[in-house]
């Protein structure tokens, strides 16, 4: 059979205070203020609250006109806030904003002022007869091509685009005969500017009266 | 009218007449493909090697063949295939027991017209046997030099690249060919003609009844007036407009090399003189721009998985630049 031996303690006990101004100093901490009152909104969040309240139209003029227009300007301001989320993410991901706006079709016309030379500014009689008086033919029917273009971009038969090539031109005439009378002007204009086909006075004139006789079937 | 005013310079009667005998020869047999046989031609002229690339089914072999027949010269065919050693190409040198002496045994690039059978089947070491062939027209092998023989095309044909079992091509090959050419499926009044041909066993028949039109000799010489044709120097500047804009491009990664734009002049050169002209219209370089220029560029991922093709981008390049008139 065991005994139970019960010892007394017998250490000295040591007792231990809180320390007063430590306690005092950690109650003055805004951190254990239980019972203060909650604070209210921020200037910040009242600041919103105000200007989303006024859309509210509730401190608004009464009118419904305006009470509308206050719902049309919120709706405006939350748009254009989206608008700006997304401008800043497109434009983070590097995404080109105008391409994805702006898409320019095929056919788009581009102005004139975008040709290295513009046909509708070009004097051409001017031009032309001082190309004849320093006899540089090659010019002169080159002028006498360009202008040919331009009346018939004037008439509307043909759509003056600085990528359509000469050919496109030709069969943008739905009339036969104006078709073919401008194809050998074309092939006249090709083997001298682009053949530099030595041409003298007689060779000009003869081209020159095509051209001519071409003008007035656009009459 | 103007046969009053301009008399020919350059007589291009031969070549005209000779285009027309091959394109008539190679018009008895295949079904449309007016484009492909054109750039065939004008890149022979024009000295270039030639890409064909097509869906199986659409006679770009039986094409090249009919072009390669239509003249008379050397001709040899190899088919590659994925084992294929440069050797098979170029040839090899081979242990002779009588002069007790290694000797090279030409390969079968060594000809005039060579017509390679799917292309993209053989591996990078292959392809790279050909790059020596294609751009310096010779063959190195243990120290010699073996030059190859004038005129010299290479006609490749392949499929797409989404077909199985084929390589991409590396870029520095497909930039020494001067054309690549699409071979697309024939249209249905193309296709009842196919069928109404094959029906009748017309095809089988007049395959063998091509004579050739043009012999080496004629080639050569005809390459030569080809090259001496006339380009206004507006033209060049077009020329060099299209390929600068080329590697400003934002739907490329790689833009056109200056090889390429000499094989825009070159090409269009040839499609003047086809058509009887010895000097060149914008016309020309517009039309022959995209075979040139579809295998050079490179399209940037994003426009690429848009399903943009290069040709869609050369078209928007070339309709950025005013025609010099």
């Amino acid at each position: 059979m065991v005994k139970a031996v019960l010892h007394n303690d017998s250490s000295v006990v040591q007792i231990k205070h809180f320390d007063d101004a430590e306690l005092a100093r950690l109650k003055q901490k805004p951190q254990f203020q239980y019972n203060s009152e909650p604070s209210g909104p921020s200037l910040w969040s009242r600041f919103w609250r105000w200007f989303w309240h006024l859309f509210d139209g509730v401190d608004a003029p009464r009118g419904i006109g305006m009470r509308w227009f206050f719902i049309f300007l919120k709706y405006l301001f939350i748009s254009l806030g989206v608008a700006a989320i997304v401008f800043i993410i497109l434009k983070l991901a590097g995404v080109d904003i105008r391409g994805l706006i702006k898409r320019k079709s095929a056919d788009a016309s581009i102005p004139f002022t975008e040709t290295l030379e513009n046909i509708h500014e070009i004097d051409f009689d001017l031009n032309i007869d001082q190309a004849i008086a320093q006899h540089n033919y090659r010019l002169a029917v080159r002028l006498l091509y360009l202008r040919c273009l331009k009346q018939l971009s004037d008439a509307q038969l043909i759509n003056w685009q600085i990528d359509k090539t000469n050919a496109a031109y030709v069969n943008e005439l739905t009339n036969p005969n104006q078709r073919e009378a401008f194809a050998v002007l074309t092939r006249q204009f090709e083997f001298v500017w682009y053949g530099e086909f030595a041409i003298n006075s007689q060779g000009f004139q003869n081209i020159k009266t095509l051209f001519s006789n071409f003008k007035q079937t656009l009459a | 009218m103007e046969e009053e005013i301009f008399e020919q310079r350059t007589d291009l009667s031969k070549l005209s007449q000779a285009v027309e005998l091959m394109k008539t020869a190679i018009g008895q047999i295949v079904v449309g493909q007016q484009e492909t046989v054109e750039l065939l031609i004008a890149g022979i002229l024009a000295d270039g090697h030639l890409l064909i690339e097509g869906v199986p089914g659409v006679a770009k072999t039986l094409t090249a063949k009919l072009i390669s027949r239509a003249i008379d010269a050397q001709y040899s065919r190899i088919q590659f295939t994925p084992d294929l050693m440069p050797s098979d190409v170029i040839g090899t040198a081979v242990f002779n027991p009588k002069t007790t002496e290694f000797e090279f045994k030409q390969g079968p690039v060594f000809g005039n017209i060579i017509l390679i059978d799917e292309v993209n089947r053989a591996p990078a070491k292959t392809q790279a046997a050909l790059f020596e062939v294609m751009e310096e027209r010779q063959v190195t092998v243990d120290g010699t030099r073996y030059p190859l023989q004038e005129p010299f095309v290479i006609l490749a044909t392949q499929n797409p690249v989404e077909q199985e079992g084929t390589y991409r091509l590396p870029e520095a090959q497909l930039d020494r060919f001067l054309f690549k050419i699409e071979v697309k499926y024939p249209t249905l009044e193309d296709e009842i003609a196919i069928l109404t041909r094959q029906h009748q066993h017309k095809t089988a028949d007049q395959l063998n009844d091509i004579e050739p039109v043009l012999s080496a000799q004629d080639i050569i010489s005809i390459r030569k007036q080809v090259r001496e044709l006339y380009v206004e120097p507006k033209i060049l500047e077009f020329v060099a407009k299209i390929v600068h804009e080329s590697r400003n491009s934002k739907s490329l990664y790689l833009g056109a090399s200056p090889r390429a734009s000499l094989a825009i002049i070159n090409g269009a050169k040839a499609l003047a003189a086809m058509k009887g002209r010895d000097f060149v219209t914008p016309e020309d370089v517009i039309w022959i721009t995209p075979a040139v220029l579809r295998h050079r560029i490179m399209l940037t991922p994003d426009k690429e998985m848009e399903g943009v093709t290069p040709d869609e981008v050369v078209a928007q390049i070339i309709q950025k630049i005013e025609i010099p008139r």
